[in-house]
């Protein structure tokens, strides 16, 4: 793309911005975090000059923004692919359905159904208190800051849900936070955080973790109890056979339905065996559910790509006009 | 023409070397060093001229970072956004001393069909 070099920080991020359009909404945040990083530093490290006169020399030193821009999207392909640890290919589909258990992604995405229950009501208490507050004191001088208030630390909270989730499921979420251009003003800027999707469809994911945190905790614990008791029946069976410990006097299949299977023999390591189905499907479901809750996070807590390139274009126009 | 093709050259060259020169630098100090630093030094030790562009050490950075071959911590700055300290790890040395032998035997291979090259 040919345009003008850029003569400003600001004006600097705007064109990386644009040139990163279509990239990872994850990736596009922490390019403009650096770059804004080093912008800063260079232009701090030459008091004598003037912002303009730093940004022209920067595209020999620090690059200009479609070089910063590929650099980025290389990277990030070139190293995910180097330090990925080589995944055994299961060479059948006995292997591919038991394999999810070397799978450290699968329990790491069991564990967090478990705590999302914690976080959810976390988020929920955090979204509706502030709500219902910014509400009840928005007839007082105090609502508006409250309200802004509430909203700045959603954000912090959704960068560490963020963080959470990669920690959690290995999708991509943004390492540093939204880039705020310092240029506009103070009432520019609130405007702009409330005409952000973003802002609300992170007050609405923190409502939702309830809900959905309740569903997921309800699905692992069941899911491990069940499977569990029933891998552990075998084993009690055989240790009680061999005299352990006295399991006389209890009944352990009493009415148990259909009788033709409980009173023969074969019900203990029937049921063991459905034990350990029902535990493999669950770590499965857990990898996927981790998968599709990732991909549902980032599209309420990051910024899509393509509003804020339409927003940079918009300002852009707006810049040129003056 | 010839500006592109050097430029596409001296890119595909630097794709893993980057990394290379950033761990070797981190391990050479005891300090914890910030993105912004680690570039000024880098062109310090070249007559103030960096080989690659500086702003392709970040994402570089960052991957290192990922992959536990580095540490880092965030420190507020007055300048601009916090800064990103780094500091190798124990893991990253270790890798640093096997990339260091696969660039010398590299280098020694590239070496051996150019230097033998007869000069006209």
């Amino acid at each position: 793309m040919n345009r003008s070099a850029p003569r400003s920080i600001d004006q600097y991020l705007k064109q990386l911005r644009e040139e990163l359009a279509g990239a990872d909404s994850a990736l596009i945040q922490d390019a403009l975090y650096d770059s804004e990083e080093y912008l800063r530093a260079e232009v701090a490290a030459h008091p004598d000059k003037s912002e303009s006169d730093v940004l022209e020399l920067i595209a020999s030193t620090y690059g200009a923004p479609d070089e910063v821009a590929d650099a980025y999207r290389d990277t990030e392909v070139k190293v995910k692919a180097a330090m990925a640890t080589p995944r055994k290919v299961p060479n059948s589909k006995l292997g591919a359905f038991f394999g999810v258990f070397l799978d450290p992604r699968a329990y790491t995405s069991l564990f967090f159904m478990l705590l999302c229950l914690a976080t959810g009501i976390i988020y929920f208490v955090f979204a509706v208190v502030g709500i219902s507050l910014s509400a009840g004191l928005a007839v007082l001088i105090v609502g508006v800051p409250f309200f802004l208030m509430f909203v700045a630390i959603g954000r912090v909270v959704s960068l560490a849900e963020g963080r959470l989730i990669e920690a959690m499921t290995g999708v991509r979420m943004p390492r540093r936070p939204v880039y705020q251009e310092s240029a506009l003003g103070f009432w520019a800027r609130i405007g702009e955080m409330l005409r952000d999707r973003r802002t609300w469809t992170t007050i609405a994911y923190f409502i939702l973790m309830l809900p959905i945190g309740i569903t997921y905790f309800v699905i692992a614990l069941v899911g491990l109890c069940v499977s569990l008791a029933f891998i552990a029946l075998p084993i009690t069976a055989v240790c009680a056979q061999a005299g352990w410990f006295g399991l006389s006097g209890v009944e352990v299949f009493s009415n148990a339905q259909p009788e033709w299977l409980f009173e023969s023999g074969f019900a203990i390591p029937i049921l063991g065996v459905a034990g350990v189905l029902l535990l493999t499907s669950l770590m499965h479901l857990a990898r996927g559910v981790g998968k599709l809750h990732a991909m549902f996070a980032k599209s309420m807590l990051v910024a899509r790509a393509a509003p804020a390139t339409a927003h940079v274009a918009a300002s852009g126009a707006a810049l040129a006009a003056q | 023409m010839d500006d592109s093709n050097e430029r596409k050259f001296q890119k595909e060259l630097n794709g893993g070397l980057v990394g290379l020169v950033l761990l070797a630098v981190l391990a050479k100090t005891d300090e914890d060093l910030y993105g912004y630093e680690i570039a000024k030094r880098l062109a310090n030790a070249n007559d103030g001229t960096s080989i690659f562009k500086e702003g392709t050490i970040y994402p570089v950075l960052r991957a290192l970072s990922a992959g536990s071959l580095l540490t880092s911590r965030i420190v507020p700055s007055y300048s601009g956004p916090p800064r990103r300290y780094y500091r190798i790890t124990e893991q990253g040395r270790s890798v640093l001393a096997e990339w260091k032998l696969i660039w010398a035997s590299t280098r020694d291979f590239v070496d051996r069909f150019i230097e033998t090259e007869p000069s006209t």
